[in-house]
């Protein structure tokens, strides 16, 4: 006498878990023991937290740690708002607009690295087309990439330029899913497009927000090929973030110190993306 | 002889007891109707013998055998579903041999049997068609025929016709009551509808809250009811049914008569009441009528009766056709 | 009077999108089919002389032939790692949507953890050193498969809830085995969504560039994004080369934009709408 077996068997998952487990929550769990260690190709060492004071007392490292937040919030911010602005423009019944959201995508498609060189050869300070550009209506362009204060907005520039599609075409989709009814019921209330805009357009776009904040926001945090691509980190350390000092740490030999900037990576994507998703959720039990 | 045995059959999802000790024979041959307002536990008793559903006490048999833990394809039962459940990415063809396919068996033995059931069922030339190419009857057609096919001791239905408008419906009651005729088989089906119960059914089993109120042929419901429940439920328009003191003065918990039971006047009778609305039916008259110390009335009449709103008429009783019932509430 | 003023707001759009978005891909092809000196101008003009198809063989031949070799790789690799991909991504949305238990809060935490957590590298190069999977391509595949599980898991769960029960019910009831509810009627019509995982997986799989840099270092391992990276620094002066290999890279995703753009959007829009 058994019972009915469920149609639904629980070994379906058994492959996902076991690859999921082992080569992704292992290496996770391990990476607070290692990075509270000296690793190098020799021998494991435990030092304690002498990792992490290493981290928060070199300037260069502490400089890393700023400019991952700043990379972050600065795409995301500008994805952000150019995507909803383009989204609105390009939903507006323009002339050429199916086109211009194809020529818009693309590049969130063609290869990181790829994209990298292409910008570095366009940013080179005397001979890039960009500089030839502004000096034939006479602007003498900055060295994008070789200035220490501006090379990672110039790699910041081209992340927009290679995400912004993707933000649009989330935000198409949102502006898609308002039912028109409201923009009639609001127009006969009297209102201007301005107020349409911030009164019915950007609140009734949250989901759309929420979900290009959430992914640019992590995005940007572990952001990697570009940067690694542009510029090295350099000139210096000043366009550095965590992902390429992991790198940087990793192939010095200094894999504690390494696996210490994954785990503050990992704690710096905690602190900004739970409090974030809370409210997010929070604001929309006020609705 | 594949009689259906229901003993004593209880379900509880948590503390919440869904069925309360259902006991219930279907004969070999009979087609029985569970029917029941939703939430009855009609569906899940259906789900049960299915074997979709599991039992949390009692027994299930089929043909004499005990199936309350065997696999639902193993119980010698087919399905048709409320929303007919077609594969949709499948032909008819690959739809009603579908269940043969599984077992293996050679294509030229499957493509005879679909080929025999489509000629009955009249779904020949829609064969190579996928279910979205299909109207609502034709699907209806092809999940009987995905049912038929399996060879079944019992067909069970879930509320099959729901889906259909109510001209197709009628059509497909009349096509279901001769599939029965020609099969043979055991049938159970299950509906929300009193009047696909009294169309269809040799026996009907009225649910209600997780028991069954009432077992019985379709006129034994209507001409007995045994609870104030089944009697407001079969029949349409419902029997009026008075509790309190308009039933106290009849001697009763409860008292019940249909509206096709009442007598109208325009002189004298039991209740004098004022005509309220006028449903007129063409054949049939609905007369809604307020009556003192009864509170609102029914009744039907032909429907050449004349009669204008706030007309005072007097109403009685058809002698014999009254229902009085000693326990029960008016649900 | 109002078109008359989209028609003027489009074509500055146009202009503008053409400038931004266009002018990068064909420097890239103009600087693709120019010769060495020309190139290393990084002038926006035309080729003083076309040798599109030259450039093209000594990309390819460069390094013996190692352009080929990493196509080799980049293709196996995406094949085998989105083909599992969409198996065992299937295979948990479809018992995660069909079966609530406590288990489904731990799945969807792990889900969100595969969304949100970047990977430990080094740790992981220690798990695959342990498993003898480190510098090799099941490695490499199996890395791809953990981490982009989580994308391929959310898709098909939403996909699956609205595929009705009814089917699974009366597959059950024509005598179908789990196993056989799942090939042969569930993942027949997850196609779409299907689609979506594929294209998608395989764009992002191909475009990798950090986990084969870490996971898969090694010459005969190299992937098309390695060797594009190796190339900027190798062949720095060589501009033609260098701009031609991106041009190599860029057709790929190129005609399975052209393709599946509508199936692309889906799966990358996916959760803009519900939230």
């Amino acid at each position: 006498m058994s019972r009915t077996k469920s149609p639904y068997p629980y070994w379906f998952i058994l492959p996902a878990a076991v690859i999921f487990t082992v080569l992704f929550l292992v290496p996770t769990l391990a990476s607070f023991w290692f990075s509270l260690t000296r690793w190098d190709l020799f021998s494991v060492e435990f030092i304690g937290i002498e990792n992490y004071r290493q981290f928060f007392r070199e300037p260069f490292l502490i400089q890393g740690l700023f400019n991952t937040v700043i990379y972050a919030v600065t795409t995301s911010a500008a994805k952000t708002v150019l995507g909803l602005l383009l989204a609105v423009l390009l939903t507006s019944g323009l002339w050429g607009q199916g086109f211009l959201r194809t020529v818009m995508f693309f590049p969130v498609l063609v290869s990181t690295i790829g994209v990298g060189i292409t910008f570095t050869v366009l940013m080179h300070p005397t001979r890039g087309i960009i500089n030839v550009a502004l000096a034939a209506i006479g602007i003498h362009g900055p060295g994008w990439l070789t200035d220490p204060t501006l090379a990672l907005y110039s790699v910041v520039l081209v992340d927009v330029w290679k995400g912004i599609g993707l933000a649009t075409v989330i935000y198409i989709a949102g502006l898609a899913s308002i039912s028109p009814e409201y923009y009639e019921a609001a127009r006969i209330d009297g209102a201007t497009r301005t107020q349409l805009f911030f009164r019915v357009t950007v609140p009734l776009v949250k989901p759309a927000t929420v979900t290009v904040v959430t992914l640019s926001l992590i995005g940007g945090l572990r952001s990697f090929d570009l940067i690694w691509a542009m510029t090295r980190g350099g000139p210096g350390f000043s366009s550095d973030v965590l992902a390429s000092v992991i790198y940087k740490q990793y192939q010095a030999g200094f894999y504690g110190l390494s696996t210490a900037g994954n785990v503050i990576l990992f704690a710096l994507i905690a602190v900004i993306i739970l409090p974030l998703t809370l409210w997010f959720n929070r604001k929309e039990v006020e609705l | 002889m594949a009689r259906v045995v229901l003993e004593n059959i209880c379900k509880s999802f948590g503390s919440v007891d869904i069925m309360k000790g259902i006991s219930l024979t279907v004969e070999d041959g009979e087609f029985c109707v569970f029917v029941g307002p939703s939430g009855c536990g009609k569906s899940t008793l259906l789900r049960m013998i299915s074997g979709l559903e599991t039992v949390s006490s009692g027994r299930i048999l089929i043909d004499g055998e005990d199936v309350t833990y065997a696999e639902p394809s193993r119980r010698g039962i087919a399905m048709v579903f409320q929303s007919y459940a077609l594969y949709p990415h499948l032909t008819v063809r690959e739809n009603i041999g579908f269940g043969l396919s599984l077992a293996r068996r050679p294509k030229a033995e499957i493509e005879e049997r679909v080929g025999k059931i489509a000629e009955t069922l009249q779904l020949s030339h829609l064969l190579d068609r996928k279910p979205k190419a299909l109207s609502g009857g034709q699907r209806q057609r092809v999940a009987i025929g995905r049912a038929i096919i399996r060879d079944p001791k019992v067909f069970l239905f879930d509320e099959p016709l729901s889906n259909l408008d109510a001209a197709l419906r009628s059509q497909m009651r009349v096509e279901l009551t001769d599939l029965h005729a020609k099969l043979k088989a055991t049938m159970i089906y299950v509906t929300h509808d009193q009047v696909e119960a009294m169309t269809m059914a040799d026996k009907i089993v009225v649910l209600n809250g997780g028991r069954i109120e009432q077992v019985g042929a379709p006129m034994t419901l209507y001409n007995e009811p045994a609870s104030p429940f089944v009697a407001g439920f079969i029949g349409s328009p419902k029997m009026n049914l008075y509790d309190g003191d308009a039933a106290a003065r009849e001697g009763c918990m409860v008292y019940g008569i249909r509206p096709e039971h009442i007598s109208l006047s325009a002189t004298d009778g039991k209740w004098r009441g004022t005509v309220r609305h006028i449903e007129r039916l063409g054949a049939d008259l609905i007369a809604h009528l307020t009556v003192d110390g009864l509170g609102d009335l029914v009744a039907r009449c032909p429907g050449d009766t004349p009669m204008v709103i706030g007309e005072t008429l007097f109403a009685s009783p058809v002698a014999g056709k009254e229902h009085k019932f000693e326990r029960g509430a008016i649900g | 009077m109002n078109s008359r003023r989209q028609l003027f707001t489009g074509l500055a759009a146009l202009a503008a999108t053409i400038v931004i978005f266009v002018l990068p891909f064909l420097f890239i092809f103009l600087t693709a089919a120019k010769t060495k000196q020309d190139a290393s101008l990084l002038t926006f003009t035309l080729p003083q002389q076309w040798q599109l198809w030259q450039n093209f063989m000594d990309v390819v031949s460069a390094r013996d032939y190692m352009l080929l070799l990493a196509y080799f790789n980049s293709t196996v690799i995406t094949v085998a790692a989105v083909a599992l991909l969409v198996l065992f991504g299937a295979m948990v949305g479809y018992v995660l949507q069909r079966r609530p238990s406590r288990w489904n809060t731990l799945i969807f935490a792990c889900v969100m953890i595969g969304l949100m957590v970047p990977p430990a590298v080094v740790p992981t190069i220690w798990v695959l050193q342990w498993l003898d999977l480190f510098k090799t391509r099941t490695g490499m595949v199996l890395i791809q498969i953990a981490y982009g599980l989580a994308f391929a898991v959310l898709l098909f769960r939403s996909f699956i809830a609205t595929i009705p029960r009814d089917l699974d019910e009366a597959a059950i009831i024509d005598g179908a085995k789990p196993w056989q509810i799942f090939f042969r009627v569930i993942l027949p019509l997850l196609k779409p969504v299907t689609v979506t995982v594929i294209v998608v997986q395989s764009i992002a799989i191909f475009n990798d560039f950090t986990n084969p840099l870490y996971y898969l270092p090694g010459r005969e391992n190299v992937t098309v994004q390695l060797t594009l990276y190796n190339f900027q620094s190798q062949f720095g002066t060589e501009f033609n080369l260098l701009f031609m290999n991106i041009l190599l890279v860029t057709i790929p995703p190129l005609i399975v934009f052209i393709f599946f753009n509508r199936q692309i959007v889906a799966g990358m829009t996916a959760g803009a709408v519900k939230g």
